[in-house]
């Protein structure tokens, strides 16, 4: 049977692009099919990228980046107008910059037609069925067959749950919703903004050079139960943080939530799963990021492509084990025991609270001093909290 | 606070002439918590006393929550042709 290109790469966002860039390289043949108009035009992102991956990949001097973040600020909303806060600031530092996605994916896209990328835009994959040693996809723009597929398409994983081999469950999956805010600030801000109406997640602002990125990261589950609904929480929470100017985009995407221990499948016949649509993303407490391994897992899959040709299409679990040597499941498995406990209640909404109460209690002078040990341990008390667990968390989130 | 509707009218959207959620209605009728409703960023589920519920699949934001969003297998959900085009993403 005839197929269209040694490689069909179906999305064209950055994992999809970083590997047809590096299956191109290597010499095969390769199509990138991308639903939306440009690249980017489906995406949305929080908004920072850690640029390691990316500089190894392309020449990026040119590279639409928003700012360069120099100032970490964390801060924990406790109710009845407490905060606590601290930031970190280092003014030489250049690893990570804050990104608007569908300006960045043009321009990666661009970088890639340079080297001889062939895209297919506005084309939606609506199945796909193996068939005669390869997968065949079936689009708007007709039927495209392909050896090797390589699956980009994001977190909801279409070809994957076409082909039978994934379920999606409101469990491993978070919901964000942004807002572009057309306000600028002065210099690269990423605030992490934790405890919103009791839901399972946290906010974020990053400062772009003209706009603001915000929004809030929630588990769906907890949605779905929730009093307060999806559509009203990004404003709810702009106005708990107190950021004014005028909103010049509304977005919302779905993020993958697994963690090492819950990947999904990686690998089947004729098929590997990079990016987002492979459930890359770490939350270690310090950084989120999703970015560089989309890039990094993509790589890696269009060196995979070369040798899986090579090997006549025999066998796509060589891109597991280079997987596995690469900094995308080192820092995946290295996360994994911190990225469960931010899971669990007690972490975004219990310790907190007592947190807050102990320092409100520390700053106040009121004739009735007490030790910080009495402090601690009466408020743990009244939470009902359990001292040897939060020990143990405490051991568990330092790794 | 900004009103859902006037914040979705800041985006770009190529409208498709058929909507790309079906929903088996005959469950809706029969839901009381319609946790669709709460998931979707857009409002694009509206529950309804009569038909159960009614969809909005033009202000669909794309994000994928329909795709879990209903525990009840009612809701179809596949990406438009058209749909939005983010500027900023």
């Amino acid at each position: 049977m005839s197929f269209d290109a040694d490689v069909v790469v179906v999305g064209g966002g950055l994992a999809g692009i970083s590997a047809a860039i590096t299956a191109t390289r290597e010499g095969l043949s390769v199509i990138v099919l991308e639903r939306g108009d440009y690249s980017g035009s489906k995406n949305v992102a929080g908004g920072r990228m850690y640029i390691h991956a990316l500089k190894d990949l392309v020449d990026i001097s040119d590279a639409p980046l928003e700012r360069k973040v120099e100032r970490e600020i964390y801060e924990v909303y406790c109710g009845n107008g407490r905060k606590i806060s601290f930031s970190y600031e280092d003014k030489n530092r250049v690893d990570s910059y804050t990104v608007l996605r569908a300006k960045f994916d043009q321009w990666f896209a661009k970088k890639a037609e340079e080297e001889g990328v062939l895209f297919s835009y506005s084309t939606l994959v609506s199945n796909a069925r193996r068939e005669k040693g390869g997968i065949t996809l079936e689009t708007n723009r007709g039927e495209v067959r392909a050896p090797l597929v390589i699956e980009a398409d994001g977190v909801t994983a279409g070809i994957s749950r076409y082909l039978g081999l994934r379920n999606l469950k409101p469990s491993m999956l978070m919901l964000g919703v942004k807002e572009v805010i057309g306000t600028a600030w002065d210099e690269g801000v990423a605030r992490t903004i934790i405890g919103f109406e009791g839901l399972k997640g946290g906010g974020f602002v990053y400062s772009n050079r003209d706009t603001l990125s915000i929004g809030l990261t929630v588990k769906v589950d907890s949605l779905q139960g929730s009093e307060v609904k999806a559509q009203d929480i990004v404003e709810k929470f702009r106005e708990m943080i107190g950021i004014e100017g005028p909103i010049l985009e509304y977005s919302a995407h779905l993020i993958p939530y697994y963690g090492y221990a819950n990947l999904p499948q990686l690998n089947a016949e004729n098929l590997i799963v990079t990016g987002d649509a492979a459930g890359f993303l770490i939350n270690d407490g310090f950084t989120i990021r999703g970015m560089d391994l989309a890039i990094e897992s993509g790589k890696v899959a269009g060196k995979a492509a070369k040798l899986i040709k090579d090997e006549n299409y025999a066998d796509t679990s060589i891109y597991v084990k280079m997987l596995e040597e690469s900094f995308v499941m080192r820092d995946m498995k290295k996360a994994w025991k911190s990225f469960s406990l931010l899971g669990e209640k007690r972490i975004f909404s219990d310790y907190p609270k007592v947190l807050c109460e102990v320092l409100g209690d520390m700053f106040l002078v009121n004739g009735e001093r007490r030790t910080l040990r009495e402090e601690l341990m009466e408020k743990i008390k009244e939470e009902n909290l359990n001292l040897t667990q939060m020990v143990l968390d405490l051991v568990r989130f330092i790794g | 606070m900004v009103d859902l509707i006037k914040r979705l009218s800041l985006n770009k959207y190529t409208v498709d002439k058929e909507s790309h959620i079906q929903v088996n209605t005959q469950i809706c009728k029969t839901c009381k918590d319609k946790p669709c409703v709460k998931v979707c960023p857009a409002g694009t589920y509206e529950p309804d006393e009569k038909d159960g519920l009614i969809v909005h699949y033009e202000r669909c934001l794309e994000c994928g929550a329909a795709l879990v969003a209903c525990p009840y297998g009612a809701l179809k959900f596949r990406f438009p042709y058209g749909g939005i085009s983010y500027r900023y993403g």
